[in-house]
């Protein structure tokens, strides 16, 4: 792999582009997806790129769809550059964009909700029951500290919203939507994959506290699990060893871009909003090591 | 559970059904003073058990030591306490009540089975293993359609509870042979005021169906029809933990092993199923004490007979709780099962030529050769060992000549479970929520419970 890539451009049509990655088509029932080194913190993309970002959200995915494909079936085809190129020809001359960062999957049709699961109390969800004792809507023990462990963990799913922030919503209300028996399937699936993979993370050093799955609908009818999985983008990974509840965790992958960023902010030299502020070297440098340390811990090797 | 079956908690039931009782009979017209009501009301759970038993060691009757000693306490209330009643009034709608609470206790607890045995079931549903029949190899399953086997059992003995719950009759007010002549003389013949005391007072202890019909007691076949869920209870742990312990033995799944546990005082290295082990002894013991009520039910004379006393006062307690560990053990068992996914794919692996030699068959056939034929040749080859087997069937003329040999896709054990991962997903979200949900409605959340030992 060389350099870092904060967007593709590729000869295929594109689907869209998300914060971080980019879906083309490659044909009727086919995709690709490629994760860029892009990354935001405070909800606001960076200019500058992370080394290996694309390339460890890809791969840490590739190795979860394997590894809990018994748990639920997936998208993924193949995250191998040359098997890649071996199915779309087109996209020799630009194996460096692709390599390691691409993965070509099944296309499915995309089930309009986030299957969102929380194994600890955090962020929104942690505002929502300091506020109203609820968690997704449905009432939450007494006495629950920030940070604390849910067991058993709790489905919370929300809408996909196209601009801003996703709505949390209730099981009831995916139930209404898209019927008992897929919504049953919905919540026992992301339970399951959560837990797999939360109990794999926690014996490697790293807390997975909560994550968000996306589903699919194939032609046959299937449901898949699409998009990235238990990555540290999709989900909060916190380092096992600092745990300590009732304060909010560092963060495994980002806490030293936000740092960075909380210093400029409470400094005044940033406002929190786009555009962002140029990040310095090591910055980069240490959110590129955090991000490939996760990668090693969980998959046991390093990313080639 | 073990609250439940306690003196104190049965002592304060047989108080509520005296002041339910008396509450109804002044409600309906009887010229009972307030007092005795408010006294009577004031001594719900202050027995002194010291005390009635003295008066049981004098008058050998435990009711009636209880009389005496509730009158004691409140002696406002004494002329009034059991009037028109028979002991059975108090023991048999005390049982009633306390059998009702502890079925919804276990509902609950199955209902922690199941969960824990759902998860696992989930996580596992396409890892595929060797299925036995006969303790032999036979065909592919998988990890997660076993369990739902094991659970299946549970969600039927779910249904069976939610069923005797749902349909639990009171004994009520029937007085000494069922037939409520002295209620009948106390309210000067009037039957209307009879009958709505027999609803009233079971209305107030939470019963919205009373027996229509007793004897002195209410049919000692509810006991065997409660006893019969209890030992189907039974039945399903030990054929859950029965196959805990094969499949240990063969390294497959194990029951779940603390940090610090020791397998053998004199054999260091091993691990032994102890919990499941455990299950099917506590299990054999509630299937056998079914047989007690069942004779207890046959064995009733006419109106009453006393044989049923002695034996329900062992059986029926005994049963809740031994029933109730061994759900405990059950879940503890099924949330911590350690599952050697490498080593079932290891006994997998093994046993694929065999299995394979099956499609090998079909195709031959579908290339002319002679089932009849073709099936001896395989035999052969197959009692001979299988790590070689195809590699000898396709150089045997037999195959050789028709040019069939096994693919190596026939070969993935992906394509030897059938439907089992459909099967698994089809029971977890259709089967299951459905009944969870009615379990929940009926039953609290089960309370976490640890296994000690």
């Amino acid at each position: 792999m060389t350099g870092v890539l904060v967007q593709s451009t590729l000869p295929l049509p594109l689907l869209r582009r998300g914060k971080v990655r980019e879906v083309y088509e490659v044909d009727a029932a086919t995709l690709l997806l490629v994760a860029s080194d892009r990354v935001s913190a405070f909800d606001v993309v960076m200019r500058e790129a992370v080394p290996y970002k694309g390339a460890v959200l890809t791969q840490l995915s590739a190795f979860w769809f394997k590894r809990l494909k018994s748990v639920m079936p997936h998208h993924l085809l193949s995250a191998d550059v040359d098997e890649i190129i071996a199915r779309v020809p087109a996209l020799a001359p630009h194996r460096d964009q692709l390599h390691g960062r691409a993965m070509l999957t099944r296309r499915a049709a995309t089930v309009p909700f986030e299957c969102v699961v929380r194994g600890y109390i955090s962020g929104s969800a942690w505002a929502e029951y300091q506020q109203s004792q609820t968690l997704a809507g449905e009432s939450m023990p007494q006495g629950l500290v920030e940070s604390a462990q849910l067991d058993p963990p709790i489905f919370s799913p929300a809408t996909k919203a196209e601009q801003g922030h996703d709505e949390n919503v209730t099981f009831d209300h995916v139930v209404q939507r898209l019927g008992r028996l897929t919504a049953e399937r919905l919540r026992g699936a992301s339970l399951a994959l959560y837990e797999a993979g939360r109990d794999y993370a926690a014996k490697r050093g790293i807390i997975i506290a909560d994550t968000k799955f996306e589903f699919g609908t194939t032609p046959d009818g299937d449901l898949i699990v699409i998009d990235e999985i238990l990555t540290p983008d999709s989900s909060r990974f916190w380092p096992a060893d600092r745990y300590q509840p009732g304060k909010s965790q560092p963060s495994f992958d980002k806490q030293p871009l936000r740092d960075y960023l909380a210093g400029l902010k409470k400094q005044g030299q940033w406002n929190g909003e786009a555009p962002p502020p140029a990040l310095p070297d090591e910055v980069v440098k240490a959110t590129s090591e955090r991000y490939r340390d996760a990668y090693r811990r969980i998959t046991g090797t390093e990313l080639e | 559970m073990q609250a439940l079956w306690g003196e104190r908690r049965r002592i304060g039931l047989w108080r509520r059904l005296w002041l339910a009782l008396m509450e109804g009979e002044k409600e309906l017209g009887l010229e009972i003073p307030d007092a005795a009501i408010a006294e009577l009301r004031a001594h719900l759970d202050d027995a002194d058990l010291d005390k009635a038993a003295d008066y049981e060691r004098r008058l050998r009757h435990d009711v009636m030591a209880h009389i005496h000693h509730l009158g004691d306490q409140a002696p406002a209330a004494r002329p009034f306490i059991h009037l028109g009643a028979t002991s059975a009034y108090v023991t048999d709608n005390a049982d009633l009540l306390l059998m009702r609470e502890a079925l919804l206790l276990l509902l609950g607890r199955i209902g922690a089975v199941l969960v824990a045995l759902g998860k696992q079931a989930r996580r596992y549903r396409a890892v595929p293993c060797l299925a036995y029949t006969h303790f032999q190899a036979a065909q592919l399953t998988t990890v997660g359609k076993r369990m739902t086997l094991w659970m299946q059992d549970f969600a039927l003995d779910a249904e069976e509870l939610l069923n005797r719950i749902a349909t639990m009759r009171f004994r009520g007010v029937k007085g000494t042979t069922g037939t409520q002549a002295s209620f009948l003389e106390l309210f000067e013949g009037d039957h209307a005021k009879v009958s709505e005391l027999d609803n009233r007072v079971a209305r107030a202890m939470g019963f919205d169906a009373v027996f229509p019909v007793t004897g002195q007691t209410y049919t000692r076949k509810l006991d065997a029809q409660i006893l019969a869920v209890l030992s189907g209870i039974a039945q399903s742990t030990s054929k859950f933990a029965s196959d805990v312990r094969l499949l240990q033995h063969e390294a497959e799944i194990l029951e779940p092993f603390e940090g610090e546990q020791v397998g053998s005082s004199a054999m260091p290295y091993k691990r032994n199923p102890m919990r499941a082990e455990r299950m099917t002894g506590l299990a054999r013991f509630v299937i056998e004490l079914e047989g007690n009520a069942a004779h207890t039910a046959a064995q009733q004379w006419l109106e009453r007979t006393l044989d049923d006393s002695a034996n329900r006062r062992l059986v029926i307690p005994e049963a809740f709780l031994v029933t109730d560990a061994l759900l405990v053990l059950a879940t503890n068992v099924a949330a911590g099962l350690e599952v050697r996914e490498e080593t079932i794919a290891e006994h997998v692996a093994g046993a694929m030529p065999f299995l394979a030699t099956e499609r090998l068959l079909m195709r031959g056939v579908k290339a002319g050769g002679d089932r009849q034929n073709l099936h001896e040749v395989i035999r052969g080859h197959a009692l001979k060992g299988g790590k070689d087997l195809l590699d000898r069937l396709a150089r045997d003329p037999a195959f050789k000549q028709l040019g069939v040999r096994a693919k190596a896709d026939e070969l993935d054990p992906a394509a030897y479970v059938g439907r089992a991962p459909q099967q698994v997903d089809d029971f977890l979200d259709r089967v299951i929520p459905e009944l969870m949900r009615s379990i929940q409605a009926a039953a609290p959340a089960a309370a976490p419970a640890e296994v000690k030992v």
